[in-house]
Order: structure tokens, then sequence, then C-alpha cells
């Protein structure tokens, strides 16, 4: 399967988030990045392992326990041109801070005709799969990707995660990035295989709006983001043991969406079917089958979406494991497809 | 460009000074065998109770063996994995 | 210790009387084409609009401290500030009549206005501009400047989560901030004492590491000494300041606000204290004849019915318009680099 003809070094998706960060703030000393615990920790899940003794305090800067002020200061300051990386430590916090971050961050340019730019990057841990609960392990992904004026991308790998975060911090529009606990490469939270790549020492930029075909196939389209992108590819191999070549398009990014992708691979399985770890109604599942829908409906015969359903996240393991779809799911979900 | 033979990276030499546990396990590796290493490049990760740590290489040369799996356990100096040091001309 | 001028007084004079004179102005041409029955979304200047009339001493009291280069934000009250903060008249009041060559080419309105060249911004929820402010001061902290920012709000703002964050931030970090709470006694239709645990907010610096004060009085003289104070303090790297200025507020909440819950004597009683007629006086006692204050009154009332004139005349935007400006750059990021390198493996 391996093409290297050198065998390359790989980085777990943490590593290469802050090899991008590090760098750029290595170029322009008004990148920096703030939130809770970032500092002497490294962040809870490793967002900044390391940069602390390269760039100190007043770069990595540990903020209070205080979502609108610190965020709300990321707005203020990017509007003075400064680059700020602002950290919501879970997702599930944006309550706190959430008019800073969608009447203010994401609408300045437009309420403002263009005259200021917020040139800012939220980063998020985002995901469950590890019991934290209905607070702690949401995704949020339709949220985001809901509310006008903002970037949103997913990354799934850590070649994919440094090339976002590249791109995140050199755009001049707020960008909300979210990496998943469970990619990130945590002692305590092992990884499942997959997130851990190849990563080029030298800074490369992805463009957003370029969804990635992480598995080609023919007979079912599977459109997916995150975790899921791993339990997608995981599911794929079983389905090939029984004679189902499933196509995984990891779409990395939801503002903006490239519908393009998708439909190239719809027309060509015919059957599609969407895996997301967000809440089932109104969000990320719903609008891909909508692109598809309103672009030709013909395109598919089978459509289906696995997503969390409308439930607050459970705490015990059987329970949660029923909400979180995971690889069996998918694989049952498209043998019952009518392929 | 010369190799030489493989010498072993030991777990001792990463162990945290204040732990008593001497049990530990791999939680990544970022190289394989064929990959070449600089002196101080990362190599891996080990985790140690709850600390975990960086595995750094202690020569320039070429990884040859890992010689423990990524998610298993290990025991304090027990060897890690093995590199063929290369001497650039 | 602040020492004012004559001059800085007759500035702060001309600017009070423009602002009085554009809230005046706005609110005639606002209401047109609201008649018979009140219409909000009817007329030249749809939606709603928050006038200052009887916050001017404010604006100037505080503004006049600053340059260009120092961050002013505001709430939805703010045109009496950005005057003194020298906004672009014209440009401001063809956005607030919703015109193409408005601030922001209409698309913000009056809650929403943006002169990044004056140093101001304003916004509609409450207590929200606070943290953009320390944002601000962060900046000028980080890059070694003197600037300060200051962030305006009501005394109803002081409830609100936003503004003991930004305190405690502002606060921890040392940061070059002024909060100036314009204390008018009314959120809406709320009176102070109904919502709010203090009297005199500036009482609330009390638990954070920084120093408050109270204006007492509605007088631009006495706002402009300890606003001077304060900023000065910031300027020096010495912190953030509380302040509270007692104003008043002439008109309704918003324009075609009934005020039926506001006692008669209470908006007879803001009538009756002008700050802009006493700091006439005070310009008397200083020497200021009728002839100079007249020119200044001309002065100002030309500049607000010029811009008002010119706003009226200025182009609509076209419905399309709605589609630009949600991002400023490619919503593909910075698309200019060489294609990513492959990443090899199993692709």
């Amino acid at each position: 399967m391996s093409q290297q003809d050198v065998a390359e070094r790989e980085l777990t998706m943490s590593r290469a988030m802050t090899d991008a960060i590090a760098h750029e703030m290595r170029a322009d000393e008004d990148v920096f990045y703030m939130g809770e615990d970032v500092a002497d920790y490294g962040g809870i899940f490793d967002s900044t392992q390391g940069l602390l003794d390269e760039f100190g305090r007043d770069r990595i800067m540990d903020v209070p326990i205080s979502e609108t002020a610190y965020v709300g200061a990321a707005v203020g300051a990017a509007m003075e041109g400064m680059r700020p990386i602002a950290e919501l430590m879970f997702v599930d916090f944006f309550g706190v801070g959430m008019d800073q971050i969608y009447n203010f961050m994401a609408k300045n340019t437009y309420m403002s005709g263009g005259e200021v730019s917020v040139p800012m990057v939220l980063t998020a841990g985002v995901g469950g799969t590890y019991n934290d609960a209905a607070q702690h392990s949401q995704t949020l992904y339709g949220t985001f990707a809901h509310l006008p004026g903002m970037k949103v991308v997913v990354p799934s790998t850590a070649y994919d995660a440094k090339g976002l975060m590249h791109n995140a911090i050199r755009d001049d529009d707020p960008v909300v990035y979210l990496f998943h606990k469970r990619l990130m490469g945590i002692g305590w939270m092992p990884a499942p295989d997959g997130p851990k790549t190849p990563v080029p020492d030298d800074p490369y930029v992805l463009p957003f709006g370029e969804a990635d075909v992480k598995r080609e196939g023919s007979d079912v389209t599977i459109v997916t983001l995150g975790l899921h992108v791993h339990r997608a590819l995981t599911a794929a191999e079983q389905l090939a043991t029984d004679g189902i070549s499933a196509e995984v398009v990891d779409l990395r990014s939801l503002v903006p969406l490239d519908t393009e992708t998708i439909l190239d691979s719809v027309r060509k399985t015919g059957n599609l079917l969407v895996v997301d770890e967000d809440y089932r109604s109104y969000g990320v599942t719903s609008e891909v089958i909508a692109r598809v829908a309103e672009h030709d409906p013909s395109l598919v015969t089978s459509v289906d979406r696995l997503a969390v359903p409308d439930v607050p996240i459970p705490y015990a393991r059987e329970m949660e494991d029923e909400v979180i779809p995971d690889a069996t799911d998918i694989v049952a979900s498209i043998e019952s497809m009518d392929l | 460009m010369s190799a030489s033979e493989s010498v072993t990276v030991d777990s001792d030499t990463y162990w945290p000074a204040d732990v008593d546990a001497e049990e530990a396990i791999v939680t990544n590796w970022f190289v394989q065998p064929g990959t070449q290493v600089q002196e101080g490049d990362l190599l891996g990760e080990i985790q140690v109770e709850k600390v975990a740590i960086e595995v750094t290489a202690t020569t320039t040369g070429e990884v040859t063996a890992l010689l423990v799996d990524e998610d298993a356990a290990f025991e304090r100096g027990e060897p890690l994995l093995s590199i063929a040091p290369r001497t650039d001309e | 210790m602040v020492v004012v001028t004559r001059t800085q007084m007759e500035r702060m004079y001309e600017d009070m009387v423009t602002a009085r004179r554009y809230e005046e102005r706005l609110q005639e041409e606002y209401l047109e084409g609201k008649q018979p029955s009140f219409d909000i979304s009817a007329g030249p200047i749809p939606g709603e609009l928050h006038l200052a009339a009887g916050h001017e001493a404010s604006g100037v009291g505080v503004c006049h401290h600053l340059t260009d280069d120092d961050t002013v934000t505001a709430p939805h009250r703010p045109h009496h500030i950005a005057i003194a903060k020298g906004v672009d008249l014209k440009r401001m009041t063809a956005e607030i009549f919703g015109r193409k060559t408005g601030l922001a080419k209409a698309k913000g309105g009056h809650m929403h206005l943006y002169d990044s060249d004056a140093g101001f911004a304003c916004s509609g929820i409450i207590a929200e501009g606070c943290p953009p402010a320390v944002g601000a001061g962060l900046a000028a902290k980080k890059r070694n400047s003197d600037a300060v920012a200051v962030a305006f709000l009501g005394e109803g703002a002081i409830d609100q989560g936003a503004f003991f964050e930004s305190l405690n931030f502002a606060s921890v970090h040392e940061l070059p901030v002024v909060f100036v709470i314009e204390d008018n006694d009314w959120a809406i239709s709320m009176p102070k004492e109904r919502v709010t645990d203090v009297s005199d907010g500036s009482q609330r610096a009390g638990g954070f590491e920084m120093p408050g004060q109270r204006v007492d009085t509605d007088d631009a003289v006495a706002i402009y000494e300890a606003a001077g104070k304060a900023i000065a303090r910031a300027r020096d790297g010495n912190g953030p300041t509380l302040l509270e200025v007692q104003v008043h507020r002439r008109m309704g909440h918003f324009m075609g606000d009934p005020q039926t819950y506001r006692p008669e004597d209470d908006v007879a009683d803001a009538q009756a204290r002008d700050s802009i007629e006493r700091l006439k006086s005070d310009l008397r006692d200083h020497g200021a004849t009728s002839d100079e204050l007249t020119t200044i009154e001309t002065s100002a009332a030309d500049r607000v019915d010029e811009a008002i004139a010119w706003a009226k005349d200025q182009p609509a935007p076209s419905p399309d318009d709605a589609y630009t400006d949600v991002f400023t750059s490619p919503p593909r990021g910075v698309a200019d680099q060489a294609e990513a390198p492959s990443q090899g493996g199993d692709d």
C-alpha cells in the first residue's frame, strides 16, 4: 500500500498543528495564542505542547475562565491587525462567549461593509467517545457552519491539520478550527490508526472548500468528517470483504463546503451515506443531502444518514456507544441499502 | 557514508526521575525502519503513569527496528528501538 | 491635575452642540414617513434609532483626550461619541440613511457604525463592546504603543457578564483601558434602582485591582478632568480605570418610545439640566461673547444640515449588495500558495 521510497517521519495531529502554529509565530510577531491552560499545561488536549518554551507567556497566554472576555479580546485585537488564535478548551463552552463569536467575530466584516476584518482563528476541542457526557462531548459542527461569517474547518489527519492551520492563521477572516480530541494522539485518549501521518517539514497551505477523497470506491459514497473519516475507512475495509466498494469523502471544510467533490462522487456511485458526529436534525447530514437533492436528485438511488440522534450525549458507555455511530453502524447502514 | 552495526536505544534513558513505576507504554512512533534521523530528532512518545515523554534520537543514523509495538507495554530498561549510526563524510 | 483651557472648552462646546443638533435633526427625519401610525420600517431611516440628546458631555469629556490611534467602542446610543471621536460625519449619516456610500455600504446602519480611521466602532448587544476594547488595549500593550482603548457602556450594562469579565481581564493583564459608564438612570423602562444593586456603578471597580470614580454632575468640564486622569493613567502603563458619569436621557430609549413608564417630572428634570447650557454659561464666565458662541452654534448647525443633505442625496444600495462582504479574503483562504506537497503513503 505504501508508495514511499523514503520512510517519512510521521506526526500526531497535535504535533502537526503546533508545528504550523510555531512556524507562523516565528514568521509574524502579531500571531499569538490565548486560552485556558495553554501555557504550562500545553493545552488540555495538547494543542500548544512545547510552544511556551519557545515563545513565552506573553505569546502563549493563559486566560481567566471568561470566554466572553477573552474571545472578545481576541476579536478586538484582531480588529487592530493582530492575528490571535483563541481557544475554547471544549467547543461545548461556546455558549459562554457565543455573542462575541457569532455576533461580533463573524459579523464585524459584513456589518462594516468590508471595512474591518477579523483575522483570527478560534480553535476548539470537539468530540465524544470517552464518556465525558452531555456538556463535554459535542462537536457542534452544524451550529458553527450554520451561522454566516465564519469559515469552519475540521481536520481528520496530521497532514490535513497542518495545512489547514497554516491557512487559518494566514487568512484574514475568522476561521473556526475544530480539532477532535480523540484524533490528537494524546496518551490518555489513544487515537485510532489513521490520524498519524507523514507530515512535510516545510509549511504548506490546504485551501478551504476542498474535500479529500480518502478512499476511492464505486458502489457507495460515504461523506463524513473528523473522527468518522477513520470509522468510515474501517467500515470500507470490512465492506470490501463483502464485495462492496465504498468511497470515503473527507469534507475537511464545512464553510466553504466542497459541493463539487460530493457531486462527482455520487455521480459515480449513485448511493450516498452521510456520517456525522453532530446531532442529526438540522445539521451536516441534512446539508449534504440537500445540496445533492437541489442539484439533481436523480443522481442518487439510495440515501441514508448516520448521526448522533437528537438527544444529549449520555454518560454510560453502553449508551454513548449507542448514540455515536461506529464502523459497525456504518457497515450495517450500507448493507441495508439497496445498492 | 559508512554504516556500523545498529545500537539499541534503551528506555531507561528517558525514564523520569521521581517516578516509581517500572512499566510504561509506547503511545506513538513517528518513525519506521528506514527513516533517516538526526541526533535529537523526535522518534516517538512513551507514557509512564500519567507522564508523557518524548523519545529523541541519541545518535544520527537510520532506524533499523522498532523493538516495542505502538500501544504495547514494556519494562524499565528494555530497549525501544535500534538505530544504525551514520557518520557523514 | 488636568487643566481645561478655553480653547478646549470651545472645542467641547462645538462638538456638543453638533451632537445635540444632529440628534434633533435625525429625530425629525426619522419620524417623517412613519405617520400616520408608527411603522418602524417606514420612512428614510428605517429600524430602531437610539438618540443621545443629553449625553453630549460624556462624549466630549472623554473623547477629546483621544487621538485617531486610540480605540473607542460604543453601545447602541453612539452618535455623540462618534462625533467627539472624529468619525466621518457625512458617511456616518449616509449609513444611517441606508445609502451605498455610508460607512458600511448600508450593511450596518445606525447601531453598527465602524470608522477604523477614527478608531471607532459601535454595536447593539449590551456590554458587548467591552471585550473588544480590552482586546485593543491588549494589542497596544503587546506592541508597546501608548494607545489606549475606551469602552463606553450604559448603566444597565454593568450587570452583564461581559462587563465583569472585561474588568477582570483588563485588570489582571494591566491593560490600557478606560471603562466609561454613561448613567442616565434608565435601562429602557427599568430605572436603575430596580435592577442594579449599587447606586454608584464605579464601586464595582472595588472587586478588581482598579480605581473607580463617579462624576455626579452632568458637566463636560468635570468629566473632562476625570477622564483625563484615567486616560493618562492608562497611557502611562498603570492599567485600567472604571469611570461613571451622570448624563440625562432627554428623549425616549428609542424613537417611538412613548415613555409612559417615566414619571413626568423625571422628563422635565432631564430637560432642565442641560449640560450644553451649563458649558455655555462656563464659557461666558471665561470671557466668550455671544457672537463667538453664536458663530460656533451656526457652524455646528450648518455642518449637521450639510451632512444630512449630502446623505439624502446618496445612492441606495442594490439588493445584490447583500451578498458581498461576508468575508474579506477568498472563501478558500490563502489560495496563492503552490500546490501542497503530496503526502506520500497510502492515497
